[in-house]
């Protein structure tokens, strides 16, 4: 499959990788383990999973301003998200997808996204394209 | 966004790593809301010092920052951190973490951000009526925009940081003049007798408001420390970041939507900022940190009284308020009280230092501490919050 979601470009970067697809708000201070990529963040969908090099995909951040610090400190220990797509962007991510180099884009119905999804986010284009989507069993 | 030929430079990357990229976050955030230029500020005040609070992710980022030799383009301070010069929380916690902590103070310094450690700059230097400002601390900001007429937004601490690096921030929200505009008519039917009622108030509202922006009316003689209460608790409950106090409604504002806040409504949102009815371990006042008018009254009120041996009583206030306060500060001591500076009790560690019950009349204090410091909280006014720290 070859669907091409178009959003709006925030930070700069192609970059290719696994969809990993929350319906929840997404807090990094707190909701994130700097030290191991985890989601923490009690009653997540994304509880215990990890962000590490996936395209992270929730609707938008909420929490402390510190989060974009936290965003950073996975970048640096190979721990962080391949790349960023939210719904509606706010500035705790944006700044820490800003510095930790995180290409993102956002006004993107994430819904239309699944787990596992192979997906390729343009940060210059705004765009999100599913190129593959692993078969269901229904 | 339109940038001039030097911030293109900057952003491009002409001038360093650290200056573009304070520079791109202030654009990308510009973006974001929809700025069309950057305009300069007279000063940022950054939030994010605190280890309890931060935790190692920042300090990555601030090194690498300051490595560089960036500094502030304009008067720059930052907020309380965990830890007082004085020493009275470092036994309390390990070498290492008072290492980071310090580490933190120390990066923040060397680009030229002053380390004033107090979430009330505007007591070390006040800024002008009608300046731009680039401020983190949301009490501050509300205090700014609501009491002192200047103008800024509610930034977070990277934000801020990057305006004090830059000396701009993006021209959006409350920079602009028609963003301050009332949107609601807050009516208080009640006649409010102390800061901690104004702080209840403020929680009240926060919650109930969101981020509208209202006339409050009905305030009677408030006095600036009643405000200070007020706004740190709307900014703490809610997004609000400005208010127009007054006693009367403005007639451009007779026709908003109606809120009214009656003697019940107030009485309820006093009574559920405590957890408990407990004796306290600790009474604390100072959130915000008192202003000289503050740390004098407290004075006047434990004068000749005993704090009691099983109370730690801690009134907490800058370093520059502290210095200019001394015989106060004297009086406080000798009535077995502390005049704590460089942080606030809410960023520190409390429970560490074998505190169960908080005692307070900050309304922010209260809605923060049970989640941040784990602990219970008795919110009362300041002179209840005396009569429970001294002896009869």
């Amino acid at each position: 499959m070859d669907l091409e979601l178009k959003g709006r470009p925030l930070v700069s970067g192609v970059k290719r990788g696994i969809a990993l697809v929350s319906k929840k708000p997404l807090s990094f201070l707190g909701g994130v383990d700097p030290e191991t990529g985890l989601v923490t963040e009690k009653n997540h969908d994304l509880m215990g999973k990890s962000i590490k090099d996936a395209v992270l995909c929730f609707p938008h951040g909420h929490g402390s301003t510190v989060g974009s610090y936290v965003l950073y400190s996975l970048a640096k220990k190979n721990l962080g998200p391949k790349a960023i797509v939210n719904g509606t962007a706010d500035p705790v991510v944006v700044v820490g997808a800003v510095i930790a180099d995180v290409p993102m884009v956002d006004k993107i119905d994430v819904s239309q996204i699944r787990t596992g999804d192979t997906v390729e986010v343009d940060g210059e284009k705004g765009t999100v394209k599913i190129l593959e989507r692993k078969k269901t069993c229904t | 966004m339109h940038l001039t030929a030097e911030e293109e430079k900057v952003y491009n990357g002409e001038r360093g790593w650290a200056y573009q990229t304070a520079m791109k976050i202030l654009v990308k955030l510009g973006d974001l809301f929809d700025a069309e230029k950057l305009i300069p500020i007279e000063s940022a005040h950054v939030s994010g010092i605190s280890y309890k609070t931060l935790g190692d992710a920042p300090i990555e980022f601030l090194e690498a920052l300051a490595k560089t030799g960036a500094k502030a383009k304009v008067a720059s301070t930052v907020n309380p951190s965990g830890l007082d010069y004085e020493g009275i929380m470092r036994s309390a916690v390990p070498e290492t973490v008072k290492e980071k902590q310090e580490k933190i103070v120390e990066l923040y310094k060397k680009m030229g951000i002053k380390p004033v450690l107090t979430c009330t700059p505007y007591y070390v230097s006040k800024p002008k009526q009608g300046s731009h400002l680039a401020w983190a601390e949301s009490s501050a900001v509300v205090y700014a925009n609501s009491v002192l007429g200047s103008w800024t937004n509610r930034e977070g601490g990277p934000s801020a940081l990057a305006s004090a690096l830059i000396g701009k921030t993006p021209n959006y929200g409350l920079h602009k003049p028609e963003n301050h505009e009332p949107s609601v008519r807050v009516k208080v039917e009640t006649g409010l007798k102390s800061e901690a009622e104004y702080g209840a108030l403020g929680i009240f509202l926060g919650k109930n408001l969101v981020d509208k922006v209202p006339v409050i009316e009905g305030l009677r003689y408030p006095r600036e420390a009643d405000l200070k209460q007020l706004g740190a608790a709307l900014a703490s409950s809610g997004m609000t970041s400005v208010f127009y106090p007054c006693s009367r409604c403005p007639k451009k504002a007779e026709n908003l939507e109606k809120l009214a806040v009656d003697e019940l409504t107030l009485k309820k949102a006093f009574e559920d900022l405590s957890t408990c009815s407990e004796e306290p371990d600790m009474v604390f006042v100072g959130c915000p940190h008192c202003s000289l008018n503050e740390v004098r009254h407290v004075a006047r009120l434990v004068q000749g009284r005993k704090v009691k041996e099983n109370v730690m009583f801690w009134v907490c206030v800058s370093r520059h308020v502290k210095a200019k306060a001394a015989l106060h500060v004297q009086a406080i001591e000798a009535a077995g009280g502390k005049v704590v500076s460089d942080l606030c009790a809410v960023v520190t560690w409390l429970r560490e230092l074998g505190v169960d019950t908080l005692m307070t009349n900050s309304a922010k204090t209260a809605f923060y501490s049970p989640t941040m410091n784990k602990v219970n909280v008795r919110f009362a006014t300041l002179k209840q919050c005396i009569e429970t720290a001294c002896y009869k």
